[in-house]
């Protein structure tokens, strides 16, 4: 009862709100040119109260991706730039003795804002990317025996460059596996190409754009995606394609009972952006690329091996009921 | 020919679900075995078991050829034959077992379970006991067990595989029971499994050695049940006659059922009031047909009454067998017989026991009658020490003087062999009867019957006297009256027993015993000896009067028709087709009027655009139907889209 009641009040906040996530995405959309999938994409999985992996070369405006969502969303924003001399403590901070009370103080690190950018993960050492990994699953940090606990909304985007880089130090599958959806961002389209290069500065451009949305109505938001509707059929669509995954002889591992998990909450968040009046196949289809790709990994005489073409390959397979 | 590969493991999951079920039905054989036929199907179902575990190889082929022919001899040089229950359940056995070393896959286990299945019913040739009701169920639902664990669905547990046999077999159920019932019933049956011969059975021998009987008496086993109709005689008339002896070569007395086929009733005349009964006989593999002394009328086929009122089968008892007869236990036999002339009843050998016919023709001598010398004779037994014990001493050469004048105890073979020489040796005609003499009433609830066990056999002589033909006289009965009164079981539990060599049975282990028994009794009448009698009977107990064989299969065939409508019923009530609503309904509608199939994974608005692409029909209601269908199948529930997607659905059919 009490909860139903919570739920409708819920709702009726949720419709202007849904506005309000419209007009962050027009913003978005205007700063990032030719992008609208992934900022889709990078929406859902804040909104699943999941953290982001953007993969791809240098350049192709991971950072201000990141930069574009915290200002958008209202949200404190610290970026943390991995190198190969970063210590766990420059992320999660330091203990400093106090002389004039006696007592040890906790300067909190820059992990200790909303959205933290986690700028080329994959070029620090493996010490350093768990301290990080470790506070977004616990979503709190210890240190010298105390907990603290993060600000919410908690969401960490970490850019990585493919690791077949020189020095770098890619994250194992384990480490991978928290993050909600891995995304590409991919060379923006001729005419887009060409507004980069012709237009305004993208920085400069954040700069006049206000923030469209709060902390606070972020949390609802959340919320309220986490209640879509998702039908029986669409149970049976996710189950189909988890047991695909598992089944196929194309992969050495299907997804895990967390990976279908993720994936059905990052389709309600999907369906949510996209306002349907539940989660739909083609939400599903939207994500599945983004939350399955880096769960999956092919045989060893496998023919599909990108994350990309895995997905497809399962899409392709599996019926819609 | 191909190497041998090394087992992968694979069959490790079934196997040793195999092997339980063929082990289960082994069981019931293995009395019946020799011993290296069960040794052997031990070592190989160990071996087979190690060979999966341990990723080993299987034997060569050569191995398990000559291993195949060497059981194959021995089996035959043990049975000297190959048919029958005996050989033929070694023989399954054995193969069994050396199928078990070249089992590699799956289809060789549904081998190993057919034979499973076969040797639970072989066992049912043998012996039909009231717990091979319960073994045959079990063996069964292992055996299915078994067999749905090797179906190659993803591996269900063994729980659910027990279970869906268990389902199995209760629907089976009614239809076994039908057809059990109803199905007509010959008198005679077309086939008989040969007797195993191999298998000692335990009762009366054809002929008598001191010793013989006194062992038998240790023996609790049932010789034959009885039901009487009306009074039950009082223990003094329970002599259940049997064989006759009358050769005697100083040890041992044989007789012969050389009158079959002549029936010798007019020998004898009845006396006193009729008795019936019912007797049910447990196999004896002898022709020897038992009853009250002296039968009138019996109920069993190609039976005579031979030359000493003896009844015989032609065909030896191998199976259970039951017969309603009528005795009188008072009767004069043989009255006017003129035969002993001769010394065919008087004989005795040359030599031997000369102590003995000492002794009794001096007794003889000393009395006037034949009568008088009977008496004296009994009452020697009686006053003198003379001891009845299970555990006789040993006897030499000449047994009769030896047990008369030294041993003095004996059992009731020992007293009647000794009366029938001291009666023979003064000339009077005598002959030993062979049988069980009292028997244990057994009340449980209404129904009462009397158990005789092979501790009940008995021997006792009869004399012939003038004018008064054959006459029985028990010597047991002058040395212990109680053995006679009180019946071997009552004597056993009744104190006497310690005295005797018994080690006394607890009241409540015997009380025990006997409604087993009767369970028992109960169960060999109406299960195992539901025959055409039996079958009349029953069916009128359900109302169908006048059965005859064509009504009983068409009541069979009905029953059959509709328990296989009603399990059919079930069977498709338990199968939930995948619900299909109604949105996917109208949309398959709406699919099938465009003509194009959705590819898999497609999406609705996928293949919309697809669709409207091919510029088959640039119709906006494609896309009005997708969202409708999109709203109803996958949104919460809402009527109005259902409403809306049905207008749009029949509209796009009505447009094109």
């Amino acid at each position: 009862m009490q909860r139903s009641s919570t739920l409708e009040s819920l709702s009726a906040g949720v419709d202007s709100l849904q506005g309000a996530v419209d007009g962050a995405r027009n913003a978005l959309n205007s700063i990032i040119l030719g992008k609208p999938r992934e900022i889709d994409l990078a929406l859902a999985c804040l909104l699943a109260r999941g953290h982001l992996l953007i993969e791809d070369l240098p350049g192709l405006g991971k950072t201000i991706l990141a930069q574009a969502l915290a200002k958008i969303l209202g949200l404190s924003y610290q970026r943390i730039q991995f190198t190969s001399d970063l210590l766990p403590a420059d992320i999660v901070g330091v203990s400093i003795f106090r002389q004039e009370t006696g007592e040890f103080e906790f300067k909190p690190g820059p992990i200790f804002s909303q959205l933290v950018l986690a700028d080329e993960v994959n070029r620090a050492t493996p010490k350093a990317q768990s301290a990080l990994l470790e506070a977004m699953e616990e979503q709190q940090v210890s240190s010298d025996g105390h907990t603290y606990e993060l600000p919410q909304p908690y969401f960490v985007v970490a850019t990585q460059n493919p690791s077949d880089q020189i020095g770098t130090f890619p994250l194992p599958e384990s480490q991978l596996d928290r993050f909600l959806m891995r995304v590409e961002l991919g060379y923006p389209d001729e005419q887009y190409e060409r507004e980069l290069i012709t237009g305004t500065d993208r920085r400069q451009l954040l700069d006049e754009v206000g923030a469209k949305l709060t902390a606070d109505s972020l949390v609802i938001l959340q919320s309220a995606a986490s209640i879509m509707h998702l039908g029986d059929p669409l149970v049976d669509y996710i189950q189909a394609l988890i047991r695909f995954t598992r089944e196929s002889p194309e992969f050495e591992t299907g997804l895990s009972p967390r990976g279908s998990q993720a994936l059905a909450a990052a389709a309600k968040a999907y369906a949510f952006v996209q306002k349907h009046a539940g989660v739909f196949p083609d939400d599903v289809q939207a994500v599945f690329a983004a939350v399955a790709g880096h769960r999956l990994k092919p045989n060893i005489d496998s023919s599909y091996r990108s994350p990309m073409e895995m997905s497809r390959h399962v899409l392709d397979n599996v019926a819609i009921p | 020919m191909a190497k041998q590969r090394a087992t992968d493991g694979t069959l490790l999951r079934s196997l040793p679900w195999t092997l339980t079920a063929l082990c289960f039905s082994v069981l019931p054989h293995i009395p019946y075995l020799p011993i290296w036929i069960t040794g052997a199907f031990a070592i190989c179902a160990a071996l087979r078991l190690y060979v999966e575990y341990r990723r080993k190889r299987l034997p060569a082929r050569w191995i398990r050829v000559a291993l195949a022919l060497g059981s194959f001899f021995g089996v035959f040089a043990i049975y000297e034959n190959i048919s029958g229950v005996g050989p033929g359940s070694a023989l399954l056995i054995i193969m069994a077992a050396l199928k078990l070393l070249e089992t590699h896959q799956r289809r060789d286990q549904f081998v190993l379970l057919f034979i499973s299945v076969f040797l639970i019913m072989a066992s049912l040739l043998r012996e039909q006991y009231l717990w091979s009701l319960p073994f045959l169920v079990i063996g069964t639902l292992i055996t299915m067990t078994a067999w749905l664990g090797m179906s190659p669905g993803q591996g269900a547990s063994i729980r659910r595989n027990f279970l869906s046999s268990s389902r199995l077999l209760l629907y089976a159920a009614p239809l076994t029971l039908a057809m059990w019932i109803l199905f007509p019933r010959l008198s005679s049956p077309f086939w008989a499994v040969p007797v195993d011969s191999s298998q000692a059975t335990s009762g009366l021998s054809e002929s008598m050695s001191p010793g013989d009987i006194s062992s038998l008496s240790l023996s609790n086993k049932v010789a034959f049940r009885v039901d009487f109709v009306d009074q039950v005689p009082p223990p003094k008339d329970l002599y259940w006659r049997g064989l006759v002896l009358y050769n005697f070569n100083g040890r041992t007395w044989t007789g012969a059922n050389e009158a079959i086929g002549h029936d010798r009733r007019d020998n004898v005349e009845y006396l006193g009031a009729p008795i019936s009964y019912q007797v049910t006989l447990e196999p004896t593999a002898q022709h020897t047909v038992f009853a009250l002394d002296v039968p009138l009328e019996w109920s069993i086929d190609r039976t005579t009454m031979g030359l000493h009122q003896q009844l015989a089968r032609e065909r030896p008892i191998d199976q259970r067998i039951s017969y309603k007869a009528v005795s009188h236990t008072t009767f004069r036999s043989n009255r006017t017989e003129t035969i002993f002339d001769n010394n065919y009843y008087r004989g005795l050998p040359e030599e031997g026991n000369a102590r003995t016919r000492a002794l009794a023709k001096n007794m003889r001598e000393a009395v006037s009658s034949e009568t008088d010398f009977i008496e004296d004779v009994l009452r020697m037994f009686n006053e003198q020490a003379y001891f009845y014990t299970l555990e006789p001493p040993q006897l030499g050469r000449n047994p009769v003087d030896q047990f008369l004048f030294e041993a003095r105890q004996g059992f009731c073979e020992h007293y009647a062999s000794a009366f029938a020489v001291m009666m023979r040796a003064v000339g009077i005609p005598t002959r030993i009867v062979l049988g069980y003499q009292g028997g244990e009433l057994n009340n449980f609830g209404n129904y009462s019957y009397m158990i005789v066990r092979q501790s009940d056999a008995h021997a006792w002589t009869e004399v012939w006297l003038e004018n008064r033909g054959w006459v029985r006289v028990d010597p047991t009965a002058a040395v212990a009256p109680e053995r006679i009164s009180a019946g071997m079981s009552g004597a056993r539990l009744g104190g006497l027993g310690a005295s005797w060599g018994f080690s006394s049975t607890s009241e409540l282990l015997h009380n025990l015993t006997l409604k087993w028994d009767a369970l028992n009794a109960k169960w060999n009448e109406w299960i195992l000896g539901y025959g055409p009698e039996n079958q009349t009977k029953f069916l009128k107990l359900l109302g169908i009067d006048d059965p005859d064989w064509r009504r009983m299969m068409l009541t069979l065939i009905g029953i059959i028709t509709v328990m296989i409508v009603i399990i059919s019923g079930l069977l498709v009530r338990r199968y939930r087709a995948p619900k299909i609503d109604e949105a996917s309904l109208l949309y398959r509608r709406f699919v099938r009027q465009i003509g194009i199939q959705p590819i898999i994974g497609e999406t609705p608005r996928l293949y919309a655009r697809r669709v409207q692409a091919q510029g088959k029909c640039g119709n906006p209601a494609i896309n009005d139907i997708t969202e409708q269908y999109l709203l109803c199948r996958y949104g919460p529930d809402d009527t109005t889209a259902m409403r809306r997607l049905r207008a749009a659905v029949n509209d796009f059919a009505v447009a094109a």
